[in-house]
């Protein structure tokens, strides 16, 4: 299978002790990978290395084969992203702040922007500024702003906060068939457990900055009744959440 | 540079749309009619001539490189870099398909741009105002020396905007920034009468340097000397803020 993201050794660390250590993973193409861990334990701080916001000390991570250490701008052509919080800028509509992001695309154009308002179920709100968005609706923009540029690969750091009941289906929805019908890959973290558990076909746990198991979806829930209990397992046996947890 | 072309196309796009380059214009514009209203003022006053045509642009030209130009070029630059570490809107561009360097260039570019519009609508309502209230003594080659003028401040505007970046890039917060750059500014000015002989070395002082090219006898030694000055310290602040600026973590 064609790898799509190779993250190689790689290793960040922060004052407080935090951070990543000696990380290996590799991301095949069609996969929605879901990548599951406690707070602080890297998630965020491995995505934003995938997407070029900070440096790693140590290690690559190659995205289609490009390294996005010394070959940024080809190792992002085909990717979308969101992390963290959707940031858009305020004084813009969400039809502007689109618009600004396609300039960065020869392919995409206006019936393009459109179509990913569609989508999102953004296109009613399309010439209103992001001033006045709720935290869902600034949400639904920066994954329109993620799939904009119809990309191969698609890095979501929690990507369903503050979204409502219904959005979270139709993000999940628009997921499913991006994979299926496109041929994306998806490399999600989130703390929704039994959305992960919907959506993802392979699992990463991260804990205390190393990755503790990879496993398809289906085998997992072959041996546990749910992601939730497995999730518990991995990091238990790792000693940071009593059994009584689960 | 398709991708640099799309960043700074963004960078004017925001610039605009932003309310504080409309409130820069229309502060210009009122300097340019306080000053017009002063010199009608004298003159019908007391009788004074006031200024030329000609000379009138000048005057303005004077006042606005030491005070509102530098003021503006000040919150633009910092709106366009302080201002989106602290709104965390620089993800949006950091994510793209494109290079630290050329955002940091398309930013720098973008607010050279503002620089050169600002002097430029100075320059032409300047003038507009000295023809329409002091329609005398306007020759040709005062007229070129004019436009000269003010074209040669972009030099030192630029100098001092890739300061301002440095210092954006330094500290987090943008009042920091802004009341540094004013404390520096203010600081150089000082430095710049008290050490006169070592003036050409404090880029305040540059700001005037329009006025080496007034002169009749064109000091060229003198004008190569600031320039290159102006050229190795815009140099160095532009690396030195570019260095900053990709090391950053977002």
């Amino acid at each position: 299978m064609e790898k799509v993201i190779e993250i190689i050794n790689l290793t960040k660390t922060y004052g407080n002790g935090r951070g990543i250590y000696d990380l290996n993973l590799d991301i095949y193409k069609g996969d929605i990978f879901g990548f599951l861990g406690p707070n602080g334990a890297g998630k965020t701080t491995a995505m934003k290395i995938m997407t070029g916001l900070i440096r790693p000390e140590n290690g690559d991570v190659k995205i289609l084969g490009h390294s996005v250490v010394d070959e940024y701008e080809k190792a992002m052509a085909k990717v979308g992203c969101l992390i963290e919080i959707a940031e858009s800028y305020q004084f813009l509509s969400a039809f502007e702040n689109l618009k600004q992001i396609a300039r960065y695309y020869p392919d995409v154009d206006h019936k393009r922007i459109d179509e990913v308002l569609e989508l999102t179920g953004m296109y009613k709100f399309k010439y209103e500024k992001t001033k006045k968005f709720s935290l869902g609706m600034k949400q639904r923009l920066g994954l329109a702003a993620a799939v904009l540029s119809r990309p191969k690969v698609v890095i979501l750091d929690e990507p369903l906060n503050g979204l409502d009941v219904e959005g979270m289906i139709d993000i999940r929805k628009m997921i499913l068939s991006l994979a299926e019908k496109e041929q994306t890959t998806f490399f999600i973290s989130s703390h929704l457990i039994h959305d992960v558990e919907l959506t993802c076909n392979r699992i990463g746990v991260i804990y205390n900055g190393r990755i503790l198991n990879v496993e398809n979806t289906d085998a997992i829930l072959k041996n546990y009744a749910t992601l939730e209990n497995y999730f518990v397992s991995e990091v238990e046996r790792n000693g940071r959440v009593s059994s009584s947890a689960s | 540079m398709a991708v640099f072309q799309a960043a700074l196309l963004n960078e004017i796009e925001k610039l605009y749309r932003k309310k504080k380059v409309l409130v820069a214009i229309l502060l210009s514009l009122a300097v340019i009619v306080i000053g017009q209203l002063v010199i009608v003022g004298v003159r019908s006053g007391f009788g004074l001539r006031g200024t030329g045509s000609v000379e009138f642009p000048m005057l303005v030209l004077s006042v606005v490189v030491n005070t509102i130009l530098p003021l503006f070029t000040a919150l633009v630059t910092i709106d366009s870099f302080s201002g989106e570490f602290s709104q965390n809107s620089m993800r949006i561009t950091l994510t793209r398909p494109i290079s630290r360097f050329k955002i940091y260039t398309a930013k720098i570019t973008s607010i050279v741009l503002f620089i050169l519009g600002a002097l430029l609508l100075l320059l032409v309502f300047s003038m507009l105002a000295g023809f329409i209230f002091n329609a005398n003594s306007a020759s040709f080659d005062s007229l070129g020396r004019t436009v000269f003028s003010y074209l040669v401040s972009i030099l030192p505007m630029t100098v001092l905007a890739l300061g301002i970046v440095l210092l954006a890039n330094i500290f987090r917060s943008g009042i920091a920034v802004f009341f540094i750059s004013i404390l520096i500014f203010l600081a150089f000015k000082v430095l710049g009468l008290l050490f006169s002989q070592y003036s050409s070395l404090f880029l305040t002082t540059q700001l005037d340097w329009y006025n080496l090219f007034l002169v009749n006898s064109f000091p060229l030694a003198k004008i190569a000397r600031q320039f290159l000055i102006m050229l190795g310290s815009g140099i160095m602040l532009f690396s030195a803020g570019f260095y900053i600026f990709d090391k950053k973590e977002f």
